[in-house]
């Protein structure tokens, strides 16, 4: 099998090679046979990585560590669980699942678009295949075939970095992915328009399901990234501005800024080239975020290892995309001339500009962060990092200028507001959040940041809630619905709209919850067993945990195999308030082949606040009992997971394909349809 | 050996079905298809849908008479202007747009009637926000907006 995948590997380069010359010829000298050989060739290479990804699961599954990559990310003892996911554990196999997922987007796009919008269709499936054989072409020469083999069998493999063996980093990294990779399909449909001049609403209409799909994905692999990083790095923090975790969020806030300029472009025919613009930067940005996640650049700098062959090919590929994009963008600007001109600063259109300005800032300070250490090495010889401290000092006074537009956006008129119109529309809102912030001084919250935040949350909710209800109340009068069939047909109406708002709704949950952060409390102390400690959150419980013993425990393993952890587990007792609450059971692990040690950290959790215990220090050799846990009461960090949800109920209910309304027969006769049942017998 | 008899038969396979077109001149559409693109009708469904957002928008009150009446003009010229030759050429079957177009606009015409029989007061005619059981101007009992509408319901769109 592992033969046949490296055999699929070889093939599917001279195919994909194919497709793309076929796929642009056709498109260009409207020759039909070579573009439907061009779309049959995106099928075949979905088809070959399939066989090729199999083939690196398979020598995984089967301990084939004579293959270097399998014998740097697996061992015998490790769950097959996580052999699996082997195939994304490292670089190799990463570049090899990004591309089996790019031809799989291509592949669901091509078939979409099997008998529609066809005049766009050789450029999408040569614009696809040609990134694919950029990918197979770096897979086969560059240094990262995942089928090299080392010239020896060693009798056992590395073994997986402990922080990797948890489940959400089964599913984190294939979400991203799935983002990255999606975002591709917009950006093929972008080229296919500047390359045949129809620069119109059409691709935007196409792509936009496509940018809202990545989106989803997108968000989603942040949010799960953060919870692998809350569960498993063991520290109480969910996010660091790690060049990694940044690279992530790059193209989501472009993403972002473009899911809000496309509808200036759809209702004003305005900012296209921007929009052109925002396509091409995020794609860009996906594939920067790929390779920086795996390539250590960024690393690297320290410490001058790795190959830095791969980092210099996608930079590279990265400034030929850029430039070549930017001269279709340039010869076809002409086509490209804005339809309208902004008629006021109040309006929405502003608020939509404003939200892409500070989205982009947001942009471009991040990567600034990020490729800091980058540009003090190139340009003083010398590595800086900035920490946190620069990335919160800056970001978070632009995040919430953007959770107020979010509450702004919505209810100021399109084209010019009328100072009735924002009297009419923000009293109440303003009222209401002036009335929190009034209560939060009352009970005594002084930090400023965290009260901005409660203050423009309590605002925009109380706009959200009340276009709901207005909305409803409306469709119910209208309609003479009842209120909830009201409330399902008004977001059925227009998904688009509401599925936003409830975004935007869990986007202010997520808020408030990062905002708790200001009002952490840490304890630490060392306890034997029997003795207890306790904490008082800010929210005012009283916890008390109870240390009441140490097991160690070793795996059982069939013979001639290690195991892959030994495990150190604390049993504590947890009192809230005075009530046994619970047990808690974080544990400390040593993984004899790796000789790295991990920290299993125990959580309990209620609705507005999280109790995080760290066994920070435990004596391994002695057998001592004596442990010293950190105890954290970490208030409304449960809210940005709940806020998560909320954000991909929102993006699903955006997603979902519109009920196609069936022409029935009277209607092909030229009768009138309509959603009235009356107006078909009419 | 089963690997390379297999990865022989893979690269034949796959050869094959991609270069069949190339020999027996099969071909894929360069145009068309069930529902083809007319730009003048997304940009009137886009008009539509702003029309229909602003009716909604006065009849919640977000929007006063004057912000409303001078959008509505815009808007409807917008949406007038793109109210393309084949709109109703009797070409027999219609196209996914122009369905979408009718529905939008025969939303519109509900709401709009639903204001006009139950949120307009009888007495002082005077708009009110939909869900109003007084006139916010005379402060007259007005006519129940639902019950309106469901008779408007029932005379049909057409």
């Amino acid at each position: 099998m592992t033969v046949l995948g490296e055999v699929a590997l070889w093939i599917a380069l001279p195919v994909a090679l194919w497709g793309t010359v076929v796929s642009f010829v056709g498109g260009r000298f409207r020759r039909s046979d070579l573009v439907l050989s061009g779309e049959r060739t995106v099928y075949m290479l979905t088809l070959l990585l399939l066989v090729v990804s199999a083939g690196i699961i398979a020598a995984f599954l089967g301990n084939h560590y004579e293959y270097s990559y399998v014998a740097n990310y697996s061992n015998r003892e490790l769950d097959t669980y996580f052999k699996v996911s082997g195939l994304w554990a490292g670089q190799r196999g990463s570049l090899v699942f990004w591309t089996l997922l790019l031809s799989v987007f291509a592949s669901i796009a091509v078939f979409q678009n099997r008998r529609r919008n066809r005049e766009f269709m050789p450029y999408v499936s040569g614009t696809l295949l040609g990134l694919l054989s950029f990918l197979l072409v770096v897979l086969l020469f560059a240094d990262v075939n995942p089928f090299e083999r080392l010239g020896f069998t060693p009798v056992n493999g590395r073994g997986l970095n402990p922080q990797l063996q948890n489940y959400w980093m089964t599913i984190h990294p294939p979400t991203l992915y799935l983002g990255f990779t999606a975002f591709a399909v917009p950006f093929a449909f972008a080229v296919s328009a500047l390359l045949t001049n129809r620069l119109d609403s059409r691709w935007i209409a196409i792509t936009r399901r496509w940018i809202l799909l990545s989106w989803f994905f997108l968000t989603n692999g942040i949010i799960f990234g953060m919870r692998w990083a809350y569960e498993e790095l063991g520290w109480g923090g969910y996010w660091f501005w790690d060049p990694v975790e940044n690279a992530s969020l790059l193209p989501w806030l472009t993403a972002t800024a473009f899911l809000h300029s496309i509808q200036i472009q759809e209702n004003r025919g305005m900012l296209k080239v921007w929009n052109m613009g925002l396509v091409v930067t995020t794609f860009l940005l996906t594939i920067f975020a790929t390779f920086l996640t795996r390539s250590g650049l960024i690393e690297s700098v320290h410490s001058f290892a790795e190959n830095l062959r791969i980092a210099y090919i996608f930079l590279g590929f990265m400034g030929g995309m850029a430039a070549l994009s930017a001269v279709l963008i340039v010869y076809r600007l002409p086509s490209l001339r804005s339809e309208n001109q902004f008629q006021s600063f109040l309006s929405r259109e502003s608020a939509f500009l404003f939200n892409n300005f500070l989205l982009v800032g947001v942009t471009f300070a991040v990567a600034w962060g990020t490729l800091f250490p980058l540009i003090t090495e190139g340009f003083f010889g010398e590595t800086r990092n900035v920490g946190p401290p620069y990335f919160n000092s800056v970001n978070i006074p632009i995040g919430l200028m953007l959770l107020a537009l979010m509450g702004i956006g919505p209810v100021i008129a399109w084209r010019r507001a009328s100072r009735r119109n924002l009297l009419k529309n923000f009293t109440v809102p303003v009222l209401a959040a002036a009335g929190a912030l009034g209560a939060l001084a009352v009970i005594g919250v002084r930090h400023s940041m965290a009260l901005a935040t409660f203050t423009i949350a309590v605002f925009v909710m109380t706009i959200v809630i009340t276009e709901f209800w207005k909305g409803t109340r409306a469709r119910a009068r209208i309609a003479g619905e009842g209120m909830w069939s009201a409330l399902v047909s008004l977001v059925r109406r227009n998904r688009r709209r509401w599925g936003g708002y409830i975004v935007h709704a869990g986007v202010v949950i997520v808020f408030t919850g990062l905002a708790g952060a200001a009002f952490d409390v840490r304890m630490e102390q060392e306890l034997a067993p029997g003795e207890a400690m306790s904490v008082r959150s800010a929210l005012g419980t009283e916890y008390r945990l109870v240390y009441e013993s140490l097991s160690h425990s070793r795996p059982r393993v069939a013979e001639g195999e290690r195991e892959n952890d030994w495990r150190w587990t604390a049993l504590l007792t947890v009192y809230r308030d005075g009530d046994r609450v619970g047990i808690l059971r974080p544990e400390r692990r040593f993984y004899p082949v790796m000789e790295q040690q991990s920290t299993e950290v125990g959580i309990a959790s209620t609705a507005f606040e999280d109790l995080y215990v760290i066994p920070k220090e435990v004596d391994l050799e002695s057998g001592s009992e004596r442990v010293t846990f950190e105890a954290k009461a970490l208030p409304l960090v449960p809210w940005i997971w709940y806020g998560g949800l909320m954000v991909t109920v929102g993006a699903l209910i955006g997603l979902w394909p519109a009920a196609r309304v069936a022409a029935p027969a009277a209607a092909r006769r030229r009768s009138r349809p309509g959603p009235l049942p009356a107006a078909a017998a009419g | 050996m089963t690997a390379l008899i297999g990865g022989v038969l893979l690269a034949a396979g796959v050869a094959l079905f991609i270069l069949e077109p190339v020999f027996s001149g099969r071909s894929a559409a360069f145009y068309g298809g069930d529902d083809d693109f007319d730009e003048g009708a997304a940009r009137r469904r886009v008009a539509l849908t702003a029309l229909r957002d602003l009716e909604y928008d006065r009849a919640t009150g977000k929007l006063d008479e004057a912000d409303y009446d001078a959008l509505k003009l815009e808007l409807s010229r917008e949406a007038l202007m793109h109210l393309g030759p084949d709109q109703d050429s009797g070409k027999g079957v219609e196209t996914e747009a122009i369905r979408v177009a009718r529905q939008l606009e025969d939303e519109i015409a509900q709401i709009r009637r639903a204001i006009r029989e139950g949120m307009q007061c009888a007495s002082c005619g005077h708009v009110n926000a939909i869900g109003a059981r007084f006139c916010g101007h005379c402060g007259k009992r007005l006519a129940t907006g639902a019950g309106a509408a469901a008779a408007a319901s029932d005379g049909g769109a057409s």
